[in-house]
């Protein structure tokens, strides 16, 4: 068979390789700190000790005599110079909390920038740096949040009592249902910080050329257009005197959607140095200053009627924001309160929010920033079955929302549809015979073994619609061969944006994928776009292709029909061919028509206009999508030594159709193991007086291969409201991981009468709990 | 996290390296695999104007028959000794704990010498050379001596050895054939530094009472540490009638200094000290028992 004779293919729905993965597992990626430019400068940053302290002095004399310096940079020579600093995802009207690029009158947390050293390279950045010498006068740190609001001592002037946000519906007094039901189950839930940990740190290549007053960034980014957008404000240049580059990031995971405080210092630094200047963040700043997640606890309750059907929720939620939170911390703040319900029938409720300043590293955005809600709800839930002497699996079935209930709007207003949590509930209970692992559980416990079941089940907001995230484009050029080219603004830090595009592309155009390239990432050539973050890259990019290639089918199709005697609506674009439907043998490749189209235009139908490249873009059809699963994980826990071992992990998620089932798992299981991390490994901790304890790899510990089981997936697939029905997927994995596992453990050790509402279940932790109820339950007798 | 500049030191002969040593006094830090020194050079906790590299050095490397003990060149290689049929034929133990040290990667540089030098006090071949009471050499431009494995570690991070003294090589004695050995420890994760560990040697006459034993402890205190006094509590006694639990409580009675970190309180410990050895002694003894 002749290639062009080749049969239709779809290639959306099925497991295409990742176009990516040749250069990425050959170690041929370009990272940022490959880039490597004529007469490039390095930076690094003099850091704080302290986690409160007065500046009182900088002396870089010493530093600037050191041969291969060529400058030390303090706050009253960079800050001065930020024109606008404001995030276009955010807004320039939002109010904001403190973000100096280097750290002014006060250091706020170990770690915060105090000076930038600029020299040849960075071991001699390294060692001006240990000689600048900073004076301190030491201040009393508000290290721990939880008592923020009571301490006397402030983190910022102008922030009350440390707080940096507050909001609240009813007061929960007004609602008496949670005194008069049969039972209500009420616990402080409290998670450790942790944070996203991208392999690849930050860094940027900032190169300003003051002959062309233009500057070029190569980034690790989720977000090129944004760097763009940000860093013409910041240096008062007209948007399209900055351009920025990125071709592979490692990781991003909520970090690197917004420029923090060091690339801002660098990007201000890069238009005083003689030179391009890289700074790339080692692993001991990126576990130092480049942000916490997930530090938080709140008071929860949910009240049941004495069948077990829940009445009503609240939550009295209080989060770490650090010193310098990126963004202002109101938003999440407020959405762990409004989807605390979640995904069951509650008629009604309330929350309170609070983000309360520490002199910690700031909190910046993770995977699911608002994941605590998940992680309170379903703790809490498994407590109260057991408290009401219920099976959790059934207490949930009673109370997840059924699919004839949606659409529906939870007692906070947010109105979900579209989603299917009873069933992925169900499938993931039938993937692991519930009843039969109930029964071997038993059995186990008899032989003094502790196995335990957990499940945890979510709805969560995916591709939002506001600002930056409303649109996305695609421009698309079949060259004058019919192969493919498609440009999309990218960001892809590891989550497949190429592959998808491709896939996509190939199928509204028909061709084959091997014809199919696609350019990302540069904001000189790709349509502005928002990049990656809020599980938005497969439904915007979807609709960007689907909208760009439909003028191009239009075309095709007017050009085909023209020569050969049909009419337009007869004919098809399929394999590499735009061809009369019905009549297969009748066609004309699309090399011949791209031919026709850009060197034929005096041939071209009456009001088709020339060549084959044209710009299309999608707007977000509706403010969010929602997409659910159920996390399902079994483990046996060690009562000697307080050792977990996790069994089988199972996910059943609904992301709609899948463009691709390889990609989606992959998705699925990168928040997995980050999960696994936050349940039992991960902690960035800081001891009393504010000094951070887990600053490398040997302390800060990220689940292994070794640690994490495999992980099976089953799929629901119902289509949302977007393009192709496609739902985000991004970041659900790291939302449902941690109170599965929580509560598997829960289950384990519910006989010894353990209770559990602290993350992380250290063995230490686990251990303990296990002596105290043994001693509680002889103290009862 | 870029190392502070050095000079670069590559000798081929021990008595170079030693004489190197001498002369440059505290400046001056011998590097065989560099598991450990590099990662503290790029944090800059360690700083050296001289770097003195083992790799080259003759002589430092293989695993023999010496005397009837096995003899282990301090420039042997965690793998190498991990793959000797020698090492597990003779000296059990060692092949057993090999595999704990941290990943692969990292044992394809690590040396048993450096491990042992380093001295980590979490580490598993200080606690292994303890319960085998083997003996190490050290080479210095006065000539060579043999320290016993037990007058070896004496304090954090610190050794018997003078500044200008390298180790050469290990000398482990081989057991009677009524010997058990095993080695147990709890790690945060597979690969991590032991939170708690005990490698245990136990020797039995025929008529199965304990013989000799060893006990090495590891991430207990401030150095690897020997539970002397639970050693000579379990000496002479009957295999079958000592108690593995009390064994464990005995070794860690005797401690002072257990460390507590964010991985792990000293109470808690002290508690899964007392775990790995009776885990331990019980193994060992089985497989004494069976032998």
């Amino acid at each position: 068979m002749s290639a062009e004779e080749a049969p239709a293919r779809r290639y959306a729905g099925t497991r295409v390789p990742r176009v990516e993965d040749a250069r990425l597992l050959t170690g041929r990626g370009t990272y940022v700190d490959d880039v490597v430019r004529p007469g490039m400068l390095h930076a690094c940053f003099v850091r704080s000790p302290l986690a409160r302290a007065r500046i009182e002095g900088v002396d870089a004399s010493e530093a600037l005599a050191l041969e291969g310096v060529h400058a030390v940079f303090t706050a009253e020579d960079l800050n001065p110079t930020a024109r606008e600093q404001w995030y276009t995802l955010i807004g320039k009207d939002v109010p904001d909390t403190p973000r100096p690029p280097l750290a002014e009158d006060e250091v706020r947390f170990v770690g915060d920038p105090v000076a930038l050293v600029i020299a040849d390279d960075r071991y001699i950045a390294e060692d001006a740096a240990e000689l600048v010498v900073v004076e301190y006068e030491p201040l009393p740190p508000v290290v721990d949040y939880a008592t923020g609001r009571e301490s006397g001592d402030l983190v910022h002037e102008g922030f009350p009592n440390n707080i940096a946000c507050e909001l609240a519906g009813l007061p929960v007094e007004d609602l008496p249902v949670f005194d008069e039901a049969a039972f209500t189950a009420r616990e402080t839930i409290y998670q450790q910080a942790y944070a996203a940990v991208p392999i690849e740190t930050r860094g940027l290549v900032a190169e300003w050329s003051p002959s062309t007053g233009e500057m070029t960034i190569w980034a690790a980014t989720q977000s090129p257009h944004e760097v763009r957008l940000f860093c013409a404000r910041l240096l008062g240049l007209d948007e399209h005197r900055v351009r920025v580059v990125m071709r592979d990031t490692g990781g991003g995971f909520g970090q690197k959607v917004l420029p923090l405080r060091e690339e801002i210092c660098v990007m201000l630094a890069s238009v005083k140095v003689p030179g391009p200047l890289k700074w790339i963040e080692d692993r001991r700043e990126n576990l130092l200053a480049a942000g916490q997640a997930r530090h938080e606890h709140a008071d929860a309750r949910i009240a049941f009627d004495a069948d077990g059907m829940i009445l009503a929720t609240a939550i009295d939620y209080v989060q770490d924001v650090g010193a310098y939170p990126t963004p202002a911390p109101m938003n999440t703040c407020a959405v762990v309160g409004i989807l605390f319900p979640g995904p069951y029938r509650i008629p009604q409720g309330t929350f309170a929010t609070t983000g309360v300043f520490s002199n910690t590293v700031g909190r910046t955005a993770y995977r699911g920033p608002w994941q605590f809600e998940s992680v309170a709800r379903e703790v809490l839930l498994d407590i109260a079955a057991r408290e009401m002497g219920r099976d959790p699996a059934e207490l949930r079935r009673k109370n997840l929302l059924r699919r004839d209930e949606f659409p529906c709007t939870n007692h906070s207003g947010m109105p979900y549809s579209d989603v299917t949590p009873l069933e992925t509930f169900e499938q993931a209970l039938e993937m692991l015979d519930y009843d039969a692992f109930r029964r071997e559980q038993e059995r186990a416990r008899a032989e003094g073994r502790y196995l335990g079941v957990g499940t945890s089940t979510y709805i969560e907001p995916t591709t939002d619609s506001l600002s930056l995230h409303a649109t996305e484009g695609a421009t698309i050029r079949i060259e004058p061969s019919g192969k493919v080219n498609v440009y999309v603004s990218g960001g892809s830090s590891g989550n497949s944006i190429e592959t998808t595009v491709v896939q996509l592309t190939a199928d509204a155009l028909g061709v084959d994928i091997e014809d199919v390239n696609t350019i990302q990432g540069d904001t000189a050539v790709t349509p502005f776009g928002g990049g990656t973050g809020g599980s938005r890259s497969g439904s915007m990019n979807a609709g960007a292709v689907e909208a760009t290639a439909s003028i191009l089918r239009e075309r095709i199709a007017a050009i085909a029909a023209d020569r050969l005697g049909v009419s337009a609506e007869d004919v098809e674009t399929v394999g590499g061919h735009a061809r009369v439907r019905g009549k297969p043998e009748t066609g004309l490749p699309l090399s011949e028509i791209a031919s026709i189209a850009y060197f034929q235009p005096e041939s071209l139908p009456p009001g088709v206009p020339p060549g084959l490249e044209a710009s299309g873009r999608y707007r977000a059809q509706s403010p969010v999508i929602w997409a659910n699963a159920t996390h399902l994980c079994t483990c046996e826990v060690d009562l000697t030594t307080g050792a977990v071992k996790l069994l089988r992990y199972i996910v059943s998620e609904d992301c709609g159709p899948m463009i691709n089932p390889t990609v989606v798992e992959g998705q699925i299981a990168g928040g997995v193991v980050q999960g696994i991390g936050g349940a039992l490994y991960e902690h960035l901790a800081y001891d009393e007086d504010g000094n951070p304890v887990s600053t490398t790899f040997m302390d800060y510990l990220l689940p292994t291969s070794t640690e994490v089981p495999v992980i099976e997936y089953g799929h629901i697939e119902t289509p949302g409201p977007g393009p192709g029905g496609y739902k985000g997927v991004g970041e659900g994995g790291a939302i449902g991981a941690p109170p599965a596992v929580v509560n598997a453990v829960a289950d384990a050790l519910a006989p010894l009468g353990v209770k559990i509402t602290r993350l992380p279940l250290t063995p230490e932790s686990l251990v303990t709990l296990v002596r105290e109820a043994k001693a509680r339950q002889e103290a009862a007798g | 996290m870029k190392p502070a500049a050095f000079t670069y030191h590559a000798p081929e002969t021990a008595a170079e390296a030693a004489g190197l040593l001498a002369d440059l006094g505290d400046e001056a830090k011998a590097i065989a695999g560099g598991q450990s020194l590099v990662p503290m050079l790029a944090l800059r906790l360690a700083v050296f104007d001289h770097l003195v590299d083992l790799r080259r050095v003759g002589g430092l490397r293989g695993v023999e028959r010496r005397n009837g003990d096995v003899w282990i060149g301090a420039g042997t290689t965690q793998t190498e000794v991990q793959r000797s049929a020698l090492v597990a034929e003779a000296v059990p133990l060692l092949s057993r704990a090999t595999p704990l040290i941290g990943h692969f990667q990292i044992r394809n540089r690590g040396t048993i010498g450096g491990s042992i030098a380093h001295a980590d006090a979490a580490a598993e071949y200080p606690a292994v050379a303890l319960a085998l009471d083997a003996r190490l050499e050290a080479l210095s431009p006065r000539g060579s001596r043999t320290i016993p494995a037990t007058e070896f570690f004496t304090g954090l991070w610190s050794t018997a050895l003078e500044p200008d003294e390298l180790l050469t090589g290990i000398s482990f004695p081989v057991r009677g054939a009524r010997s058990g050995f095993a080695v147990e420890e709890f790690a945060r994760r597979s690969g991590d530094f032991a939170i708690a560990g005990a490698a245990v040697a136990v020797e039995l006459d025929a008529d199965g009472r304990v013989l000799r034993c060893g006990i090495g402890l590891f991430g207990l205190g401030s150095t690897p540490r020997r539970a002397s006094a639970a050693e000579a509590a379990a000496t002479g006694g009957g295999a079958d009638s000592l108690s593995a639990e009390e064994i464990g409580r005995d070794a860690i009675a005797e401690l002072d200094s257990v460390p507590s970190d964010l991985h792990a309180s000293a109470d808690y410990r002290r508690h899964l000290g007392a775990v790995m050895v009776a885990r331990a002694w019980q193994r060992a003894v089985k497989e004494a028992s069976d032998a």
